[in-house]
């Protein structure tokens, strides 16, 4: 009972990281109705920014994750810019969207390779402040990491405030607005651009916090893109452009996970992530949350 | 003018991939091994250590081979710690560059695959660090005749690390945490396993993970549930070091024990308080007298600290060359014929090259980790 009840709890806390990538995603495929596979990259640049900014900089730690945030919003927001807005001008194809966002992925991934290094980095347990050192806390028969703990509290701070953002505020009504029809809430004088530029900075901030939070659990280091898969599989289990889906999608995925890792064996993994992303798009391709929606490039 | 444009592209294309012709007074020597990826921390310790050795080589007028002088080229490959990857980089590294040894290959999980390949193209690989026994004998017992190794091989240092664990630590119930597509790991903790429950010990539990995971909660809940006295990590640092902390934080604070996989100069920093005590088998002290000449070369040319790998890797081109000396001829059948008697005092030990292409009576080194230092604790000689 005890092993089942820690592995819950281990599922629970890698669930809070993968929900916080997948709503970012989840995001910016309920305005822009593709899938954008830069977003791991964002999040490893934001993870790098949170590093530098704590290490090189010197910031104190709330500082270094605000800025953290900011800049990988601007990476992203510059991302749409460069990488998309010329090809959404030219009506393009979505096929061209993805192969773009895949582009830009390994442009930024080796470019972090070719200047920064591919050695992967730890952030300094002095520099963090005591709730995120180190060390287990013992709740009933379970041990919970400290850096856990906060990490849960953090995902759980931002995902609150995302959601009140979405629905109680003129912005996220516009933004809800946009996501259900962009061209009849541009006639009723909601700015599309505006709009999708605010979207790819909401979903960079969450990338960033993610980043960081994922770089002091575990490491910092390029190939940490790779997470997206992850975040591509419970956003769509949960539902495609459903907020809420994305949240639940990444539990269920990180629970299911850790069960079948504990109970059955780690290889067997990413065999069931895996079937289940297959399952789900053969029998109810819009996830558990999602709207019906066909084209799930 | 678009045919012209193709043509042209074509005809640079065409001049980058080929390798220049083999000047006559320059040997080229290959080396591959993960400048990218999880550990690569090793593979530039060793690329900067074999392009260290080749201009020190070079400074003193070369290296003489029948009286003649020849200068030492290094022809780099990174094979991103994949095995695919490495197989290419082998293949480009004999038909291409048409290198006359290769030096490198760290890990296993590289070297065996590749195995096949040096033995078709007939140009020696004398690996660094790779200890798995398939590197130099295949399943079915043949030796691989253009494959050797600097080092000491798994069976032995399973061996060992089940003794210090059982008679001088005193453990008797050990928990197994391995990478499943490593061979390096699987077959470490095979012997591991053997070697403990023939001493009296009993394997609580094996747990695996894949290369590249980063969250081990899951297999570390299950080693505990276990209840084991000390858990074996016959893994690579990296790994080693995010288990660690994560089995802390999951109040598992059993004694880590691990294998040559964990000495590198990121680990302690890695991983914090995390393997405070905790110990592992080397191939060297490096602290030894024998290996500081070079430890402080290296610090001064890169400003970093010498990796194990280095040791090893210099110990390899060592061989290398001191067989094309003794060959005085640089094809690969000459240096395989001298590379299989050889008997050098290389800076890790004493190397004498035995039947299977391995050398002979190794010793292995107990290292325990205190603060941020790595401390020698005990000499397991391969007579005892």
């Amino acid at each position: 009972m005890n092993q089942f009840l820690q592995q819950l709890v281990n599922g629970l806390s890698i669930g809070s990281i993968y929900a916080l990538m997948a709503v970012g995603y989840s995001l910016v495929y309920s305005i822009m109705n593709f899938s954008n596979f830069a977003h791991g990259s964002v999040i490893m640049l934001g993870a790098y920014f949170g590093f530098f900014a704590l290490t090189l900089a010197g910031l104190p730690f709330a500082l270094a994750f605000f800025v953290a945030a900011c800049c990988a919003a601007g990476v992203a927001v510059l991302l749409e810019r460069l990488a998309y807005k010329p090809l959404r001008d030219r009506h393009a194809p979505f096929l061209y969207f993805i192969i773009t966002a895949m582009g830009a992925s390994i442009f930024i991934d080796n470019s972090v390779i070719a200047t920064i290094g591919p050695t992967p980095k730890t952030f300094p347990s002095e520099l963090l402040p005591s709730f995120l050192q180190s060390g287990a806390i013992r709740i009933g028969h379970v041990d919970v990491g400290r850096i856990d703990l906060a990490m849960f509290a953090i995902t759980v701070v931002c995902l609150v405030a995302l959601v009140l953002f979405i629905d109680f505020t003129r912005l996220g009504k516009a933004i809800q607005a946009t996501a259900y029809n962009m061209k009849a809430s541009a006639l009723m004088g909601i700015n599309p651009g505006f709009v999708i530029i605010l979207v790819f900075a909401i979903g960079g901030a969450l990338a960033g916090v993610a980043g960081v939070l994922y770089g002091m659990k575990y490491q910092v280091f390029p190939q940490m893109s790779a997470i997206t898969l992850k975040s591509f599989i419970a956003a769509v289990f949960g539902g495609l452009g459903s907020l809420p889906g994305a949240m639940l999608g990444s539990l269920l995925l990180a629970l299911i996970e850790t069960f079948v890792s504990g109970y059955l064996s780690t290889q067997y993994r990413d065999l069931f992530s895996f079937i289940i992303l297959i399952a789900m798009l053969v029998i109810r391709p819009s996830g558990i949350m999602g709207k019906t929606a066909e084209d799930k490039a | 003018m678009r045919a012209m444009t193709i043509g042209l592209l074509v005809a640079a294309l065409a001049l980058v991939g080929c390798a220049g012709a083999q000047k006559s007074n320059t040997i080229k020597i290959g080396w591959f091994g993960p400048e990218t990826g999880d550990s690569a921390l090793w593979g530039q310790a060793e690329l900067n250590t074999v392009q260290m050795m080749a201009a020190d080589y070079n400074a003193q007028g070369g290296i003489d081979i029948g009286g003649k002088k020849y200068q030492l080229q290094i022809v780099p490959y990174d094979d991103k710690g994949d095995s695919t990857e490495a197989v290419n980089v082998a293949k480009r590294l004999v038909s291409q560059d048409k290198v006359v040894a290769v030096v490198g290959a760290q890990g296993s999980g590289e070297a065996i695959p590749v195995a096949p390949i040096m033995d078709e193209a007939k140009v020696p690989l004398v690996a660094s660090t790779a200890t798995n026994p398939k590197v130099t004998v295949t399943e079915s017992g043949q030796v691989h005749p253009y494959v050797f190794r600097a080092c000491f091989t798994d069976p032995y240092q399973g061996k060992v690390a089940a003794y210090f664990a059982y008679q001088r630590l005193n453990k008797r119930n050990a928990a197994i945490l391995m990478t499943i597509d490593d061979p390096y790991s699987t077959g470490l903790s095979q012997y591991f396993k053997e070697s403990f429950e023939q001493l009296g010990g009993k394997v609580v539990a094996e747990v695996s993970y894949t290369s590249g995971e980063k969250d081990f909660r899951a297999p570390l809940t299950k080693i505990k549930a276990a209840k084991p006295d000390i858990i074996f990590i016959p893994a690579y640092y990296n790994d080693v070091a995010l288990a660690a902390k994560q089995a802390r934080d999951l109040g598992i604070n059993q004694m880590l024990l691990g294998g040559d996989g964990w000495p590198s100069d990121n680990l302690i920093s890695l991983a914090g308080k995390a393997l405070e005590g905790c110990m592992f088998i080397n191939h060297l002290d490096f602290d030894g007298a024998e290996a500081q000449p070079m430890r402080d070369e290296y610090k001064a040319k890169y400003g970093k600290n010498a990796e194990l790998n280095s040791y090893m890797v210099h110990d390899a081109l060592m061989m290398v060359i001191d067989a094309m000396e003794r060959a005085k001829a640089f094809d690969g059948p000459s240096i395989q014929k001298a590379l299989e008697t050889t008997d050098i005092q290389g800076i890790t030990g004493h190397i004498k090259i035995g039947p299977e292409h391995n050398p002979v009576g190794k010793d292995a080194w107990l290292i325990k980790i205190v603060g941020p230092d790595m401390k020698f604790q005990e000499k397991f000689s391969a007579a005892s």
